[in-house]
């Protein structure tokens, strides 16, 4: 029987013997028609049919253990992307067993507990006198952050859109190298540039008095190290575009910016936001670099409101201040285990990483609307 | 009907365009020279303080002329140590998630796991960390606290890479691999795995990059002390790393010369950072040349 005859290519067709190419269309096309109805196309009969050998001597061994082996790696790939999920899972419960024993009287807690409000609606931090309103940290991550992504989400989108859709190939090159360099620099190096460079710096200028630490410096340096986290998103966002839109805007007579304005972007919306908001929640997580220039200072609300000497925004731009972030870093080594102080930066801990999960549903959120 | 265009290209847009055109070279090129000044300053900084002695010294705690050759040990043994206990996991996860989860909410469950994961900040890993293998476990501050938290940076990004690699080997390859009797396993293993080797083997540096600079993880974890033996392989001592020295000695105060310390470490770092880089631009200029 002819093997495989409805998939013969036109190619391995001879129809027989050396005659001219006149009747070839003909053969050709009844060949090929007629194979698939009565199974035996005479001029496919002629083609040598598929190698037998490979199915008598495969060239993978198959034996039981081979296939006991197979089943067990099923396993094996399985529990290794559980252990994923049950870390999302470990983090979340050690987290909350350490940051809820701040609200309610745990064994081995050396302190009393605290009233949800006394801790999430009060801007009074003073822990050697008992008192934890961490109102102070959730301000200032939420400035320093929204600060840098003031700074980093158009520059970083402008950025992307730059790469997918104007460079010249030697620059996009050059531009993905600068990100890849960017992104890969540790934050205490980026802290360090900050403290010794970028401070000194201001505060020679009439902003500020030195030192220049607080939210200015902090968040252009946090923008820095998002910046490439939006670029590359927003480049991959700009790229998978159809170029069918482009094209058409720019027959509709639009010029390149009008098409990047009108049309590109607003197509690429939703990715967009993803981007933003992943450059958010690395911005907010940030620790060290932040930490080696905002100032830590936790009264920086009251220091905010009592110094008259300079302009007000002067003064939101360059008051020492501190995050949710930097002061995990700053006092948590000094810290009793099980004491309410602690607790209470665990509870900061455990804000954070329900923040992350938010934000990442978030962008699912966004991803499902792009679709829709 | 009149030829109406949709965008109206007057004289002022022209203008706007050519406008918007120079803010978007100016915002690149300001990327550029930002990096420059960046490395620049660095390197300029610690240049004086890179001789011999910097590398070959022990650390001091009160005197000036330390050097940071057993943070230097701990940096390295740190990444080798959490490279080798996430790249099983992350590879498994990865393969899992390419060649098993199929399409459904398994696997959109798994993603969202794994990007959960990514985007926690590493101070929240640092305090799980500390939690669990410092005061439960009872290990203290140590290499084997810190090799293990800082496994938990490099798994998601261990195992995104792996799944796009494997993602990435044709269809035909894996097709042609069971047509000859292959299993499932022997498909991954002898077939998918290699092909998506190089891009794994990217991946894998760009990790040791970034474990090799983390901080925030190691500082409560791994501790702000290293071994006055050198080298000292036990997993029990402290193990500060380059990047907590960075940190410790500038925040810490207490060196007359913690300022060139500092200085040093991050011009070591950055030049780490630097060849890393480079070494990946070749692997992948070597590989994108064979596959030509």
């Amino acid at each position: 029987m002819p093997v495989g005859s409805t998939l013969v290519h036109p190619a391995d067709i001879q129809p027989g013997g050396s005659r001219k190419a006149g009747p070839m269309p003909d053969a050709l096309e009844t060949s090929l028609t007629a194979a698939p109805v009565n199974g035996v196309g005479g001029s496919v009969e002629s083609r040598p049919t598929a190698p037998h050998e490979a199915a008598e001597s495969p060239v993978f061994r198959h034996s039981r253990i081979h296939r006991l082996a197979d089943r067990w790696a099923h396993l094996a790939f399985l529990a290794c992307s559980l252990l994923v999920v049950g870390l999302i899972g470990g983090i979340l419960f050690f987290l909350a067993s350490r940051g809820l024993a701040a609200f309610w009287p745990v064994a081995g807690n050396t302190g009393r507990a605290l009233h949800l409000s006394e801790v999430f609606l009060s801007a009074d931090w003073a822990p050697s006198s008992d008192r934890f309103g961490i109102l102070p940290f959730i301000a200032g991550s939420l400035g320093v952050t929204g600060l840098a992504l003031l700074i980093a989400a158009p520059a970083g989108i402008l950025t992307g859109v730059f790469i997918a859709k104007m460079a010249p190939a030697w620059m996009r090159n050059l531009m993905r190298q600068v990100m890849d360099l960017l992104v890969g620099i540790p934050s205490v190096v980026y802290g360090i540039f900050g403290l010794t460079v970028v401070l000194p710096l201001v505060s020679r200028t009439w902003l500020a008095d030195a030192p220049a630490s607080g939210f200015a410096v902090s968040a252009l340096i946090l923008a820095v190290m998002i910046v490439p986290t939006i670029v590359s998103l927003s480049t991959d966002a700009f790229e998978s575009l159809p170029s069918s839109l482009d094209e058409g805007a720019q027959a509709l007579g639009s010029s390149r910016w009008q098409a990047i304005w009108h049309v590109l972007i607003p197509a690429a919306r939703p990715r967009l936001l993803t981007a933003a908001v992943l450059g958010l929640g690395r911005a907010i997580g940030e620790a060290m670099a932040v930490q080696m220039v905002i100032g830590n200072n936790p009264q920086w609300i009251a220091l905010m409101r009592e110094s008259t000497d300079r302009a007000p925004f002067l003064r939101a731009l360059f008051t020492p201040a501190a995050t949710l972030t930097t002061e995990l870093v700053q006092e948590l080594p000094n810290t009793a285990a099980g004491s309410t102080w602690n607790n209470v930066l665990f509870a900061m801990g455990l804000l954070l990483y329900l923040l992350t999960m938010v934000l990442i549903l978030a962008t699912r959120r966004l991803g499902r609307g792009k679709e829709a | 009907m009149g030829v109406a265009p949709v965008f109206r290209r007057s004289r002022s847009s022209k203008l706007v365009d050519r406008l918007m055109r120079g803010v978007l070279w100016a915002i690149a090129i300001l990327f550029v020279v930002v990096l420059i000044i960046f490395v620049g300053a660095i390197l300029k900084q610690g240049w004086p303080v890179l001789n011999l002695g910097f590398f070959t010294k022990m650390p001091e705690t009160l005197d000036a002329g330390g050097g940071i050759k057993p943070q230097i040990f701990n940096s390295i043994y740190l990444v080798i140590l959490s490279l080798g206990l996430s790249l099983p996991v992350g590879l498994g996860a990865g393969v899992y998630m390419a060649e098993y989860a199929g399409k459904g909410r398994a696997l959109n469950f798994l993603r969202l796991c794994i990007e959960t994961l990514a985007a926690t900040p590493s101070i929240v890993l640092a305090l799980f960390g500390m939690i669990v293998f410092v005061q439960a476990m009872g290990w203290s501050f140590s290499i084997r606290s810190g090799a293990l938290t800082l496994a938990l940076l490099n798994i998601p990004v261990i195992t995104r890479v792996t799944e796009v690699s494997l993602l990435a080997v044709p269809r035909e390859l894996k097709e042609a691999s069971y047509g000859l009797g292959a299993t499932k396993l022997q498909t991954i293993l002898k077939v998918a795995l290699p092909y998506a080797a190089t891009g794994i083997l990217t991946g894998l540096v760009l990790t040791a990059g970034r474990a090799f600079g983390e901080s925030a993880i190691l500082v409560f974890t791994a501790g702000t002390n290293a071994s006055a033996q050198f080298p000292d392989f036990r997993l029990t001592v402290p193990g500060e790393t380059l990047s907590v020295h960075l940190w410790y000695v500038t925040s810490d105060g207490t060196l007359p010369d913690a300022r060139e310390i500092a200085a040093g470490t991050a011009a070591v770092m950055i030049l780490v950072l630097l060849s890393l880089n480079l070494l990946v631009r070749l692997v992948d200029r070597a590989i994108r040349r064979r596959t030509r």
